[in-house]
């Protein structure tokens, strides 16, 4: 049984939450170490294999290894994923955008339903104009999740041939996923 | 007799609107209709869409749990262990065995009474209104022993990011024991009414197909892939608690029709029956809870962890900053990305059939909205 | 779905409201004066009947004190499940807790039903639906809001699509609180509304608040 890494003495469970301010007032932030098991060994090599020069960084924990591409660079890469044989990857499992501020950072998990495989293929995106190429080419599943992304967070994904709103009503100004979009405060209806 | 067109005709959308005893919550569906032939089928949703993924950044870890309760409303539970195994995972915490056990047994009962609604709510979507009640009673059945375990008969907050909240009841083995003998026979009840009736095979049978290809490159997941012959079930594949450590089949369909993912959720209520008995034979006294601080506060992170759902397969992609909230939460509901197969399932069959392929769905739209 | 033009909210959102809307401001009927308020029977008072109409000045109570036991024991509940609730809702229908003996029908037409019992949360996109079922359906009618979230907006209190509470689009005339209520809960709740139609009828204004303190005072 492993304990979670102790916190320093004297800055207790009781003290509130930081406001929105950017500063952090709370215990030190600890950065957990990503390590791969074997499984995520051997799908981490295959997939530098298939994705080749245009990994800008990877890593990955436990059993699934993550590659970071260039948006230019996506669409290739995701193809190469797909038809290869020995990663397989049949199955877009996730496709969702983390808002990080200065840039957008879109997250692919794709699965392999014959061969044990998992991967996650990441594309940073400017926060001012995120545009990236869509892969409902590849995968049908696609369709969905970049509706939902373009409606959430205002990505805009080149070639999908329907963004039309999927969860906001018509008219909804903003984009609510993003961090600058405020939490309600009771006043608004 | 031709069937040469003899006026211009132009086809007839049909909306079945957010409201209607058939969709299984507010969904909308517009179908375009050949006369009674459906060509194509437009879902809308969003009608339930309450912004739960931004809720979460702003709640402290242990409310997020009562969040996850609500998404996919019929079967909490598994949807507390999936938000609670990414949290453990990221913070490495290791639950003890006997919450394993707990956490799973409870996680097949809710199963099993997602699958019994499911089984009423789909014959009377057919028509048929008896079936209706006997999942009622069964599923009334298993809240009664949810309330005395977790003290509520919905929205239990039961399992928490290290374990269980509590230790269950002194007379739980013999009371799961007698309610599974009791569960079974209800279970079987509606098997015998609708498995090989005439009227029900008329109305399932090949209707609704979709090929393994096309199931695994639209993302369908859990029975509904399993329908269609894929041989894919997370607690085999991807093993979690004490999984390994059962015994049970996977039922797996072969023409991927409404019938055959009718009958794949049947088999499973009767292997998740078998499932918990085995789990209170091997279950041993001992802790139910790790030794944490009250306030979690995850490292720096992301983490993607899935499991099993009633509907699919139910994932959470969890990105932690250090601090007590989470930064970005995003879940992967079963019942979304199955309702993207709706689709080819539906084109070229009737308006009757629709429905019937919607039910075989098993759609819950707290988890499409979210 | 309009914008309620340049009017912005807190935080510089816009605010957001129904196209059909005929009311002078927006605000909860809770408090406010039309339809609600403090239960005045308003919405409640039976139909007007023949009698009335061809002899105005014949007084008709107990025709309409037969009329309102005719309504209350035999509410036909719009099947109107939006969330959660709906599955406790649909399990106080079936066969164990059984609303049935009270005469409830539930029905999927709103031109034949009396009572729609919004169960769930009551999402902005979703306002403008609801609104058109309330006015498809024929007078009298009730609503009960079942739930916190269909009460006041419920655990998503800060969400940016959530309306906070359905009486800011429809009168309310029981509000059923839990996170999901119990059947039993929701039994309670219809059996009030049973009362409120029965004593609308006699022009008695039931005060709970009243009869509770009187019941402490006096036990």
């Amino acid at each position: 049984m492993t304990e979670q890494t102790p916190n320093p003495p004297g800055q207790g469970d009781d003290e509130p939450p930081a406001a929105a301010a950017p500063v952090h007032r709370g215990p030190p932030i600890v950065i957990a170490e990503e390590v791969l098991n074997e499984r995520g060994e051997r799908t981490a090599r295959l997939l530098a294999e298939v994705v080749g020069p245009h990994a800008q960084e990877s890593g990955g924990r436990d059993d699934l290894p993550w590659a970071e591409v260039a948006p230019e660079n996506l669409l290739e890469v995701a193809r190469k994923c797909r038809n290869s044989s020995e990663l397989a990857l049949d199955m877009l499992h996730l496709q969702f955008a983390v808002d990080y501020e200065d840039h957008i950072q879109m997250v692919y998990v794709l699965f392999s339903m014959s061969l044990d495989r998992k991967a996650i293929l990441r594309v940073n995106l400017p926060a001012e104009d995120p545009k990236v190429d869509s892969v409902v080419g590849l995968w049908e599943a696609a369709s969905w999740y970049e509706r939902e992304t373009h409606d959430l967070f205002g990505v805009e994904f080149g070639g999908n041939p329907d963004l039309s709103p999927l969860l906001l009503f018509d008219g909804f100004e903003g984009h609510p996923g993003l961090k600058s979009y405020p939490f309600n405060d009771y006043q608004e209806w | 007799m031709t069937t040469e067109r003899q006026h211009d005709t132009i086809d007839m959308m049909l909306n079945m609107g957010p409201q209607h005893p058939a969709t299984h919550g507010v969904f909308r569906m517009v179908l375009t209709l050949d006369g009674e032939r459906v060509l194509d089928v437009t879902p809308h949703i969003g009608y339930l869409h309450r912004g739960s993924e931004k809720l979460c950044e702003g709640e402290s870890y242990g409310q997020v749990v009562t969040l996850f309760d609500r998404i996919d409303y019929i079967a909490n539970l598994n949807n507390e262990l999936a938000f609670c195994r990414a949290a453990e995972r990221l913070m490495s915490i290791e639950v003890p065995e006997r919450a394993m056990y707990i956490r799973v047994i409870l996680a097949e009962l809710n199963r099993v009474a997602s699958h019994a609604l499911f089984i009423g709510t789909y014959a009377i979507d057919l028509g048929a209104m008896t079936p209706v009640m006997y999942g009622f009673r069964e599923r009334e059945r298993i809240q009664n022993l949810f309330e005395a375990v977790t003290g509520a008969r919905m929205m239990h907050n039961f399992i928490r990011i290290g374990g269980v909240k509590e230790d269950v009841p002194d007379d739980f083995g013999p009371r799961v024991r007698q309610l599974i003998g009791q569960v079974r026979e209800g279970i079987e009840e509606m098997d015998r009414l609708l498995t090989f009736n005439e009227v029900y095979l008329a109305r399932t049978r090949g209707v609704g197909v979709i090929d393994a290809a096309t199931a695994i490159s639209v993302g369908l997941t859990g029975p509904s892939l399993r329908g269609s012959g894929v041989a894919y079930d997370v607690r085999k594949d991807d093993p979690y608690e004490i999984y390994p450590y059962l015994s049970y089949k996977v039922p797996i369909g072969e023409n991927g029709d409404c019938w055959d993912r009718y009958y794949v959720r049947l088999q499973e209520c009767y292997e998740s029956l078998s499932m918990i008995s085995q789990c209170l034979d091997q279950m041993e006294a001992g802790p139910t809870m790790v030794q944490m601080r009250r306030i979690a506060r995850p490292p720096k992170g992301e983490v993607y962890v899935h499991s099993e759902n009633p509907r699919g397969d139910i994932g959470v992609y969890l990105v932690s900053d250090g601090t007590d909230k989470p930064y970005r939460l995003k879940i992967r509901p079963p019942s979304f990305c199955n309702l993207v197969g709706l689709a080819p399932m539906t084109r070229g069959s009737y308006i009757a059939d629709a429905v019937a392929i919607l039910g075989s769905l098993d759609i819950v739209l707290g988890e499409v909205d979210r | 779905m309009a914008i309620g033009g340049d009017e912005r909210g807190a935080q510089g959102l816009p605010l957001f409201v129904p196209e059909r809307w005929d009311r002078e401001k927006a605000g909860r009927f809770f408090d406010s004066d039309e339809h609600g308020g403090e239960s005045a029977g308003k919405g409640n008072h039976p139909a007007p009947n023949l009698i009335r109409s061809a002899a105005p000045g014949v007084i008709t109570a107990k025709l309409d004190q037969l009329a309102a036991l005719g309504r209350a024991n035999s509410l036909w509940t719009l099947t109107f499940g939006l969330a959660c609730c709906a599955i406790e809702m649909i399990s106080t229908h079936m066969a164990h807790h059984d609303f049935d003996r009270f005469g409830i029908v539930t029905w999927p037409s709103p031109r034949q039903s009396d009572v729609m019992i919004v169960a769930g949360t009551v999402v902005k996109k979703m306002a403008d639906p609801i609104r058109l079922l309330y006015e498809q359906m024929p007078d009298p009618k009730w609503v009960i809001a079942m739930g916190t979230c269909a009460t006041s907006g419920g655990p998503y209190y800060k969400s940016y699509s959530v309306v906070m509470g359905v009486d800011h689009i429809v009168p309310v005339d029981v509000y059923v609180p839990g996170c999901p209520p119990r059947p039993e809960a929701l039994m309670d709740g219809i059996i009030k509304l049973q009362r409120k139609i029965k004593d609308d009828a006699k022009g008695e204004q039931i005060d709970l608040l009243k009869e509770a303190t009187d019941d402490r005072a006096n036990a």
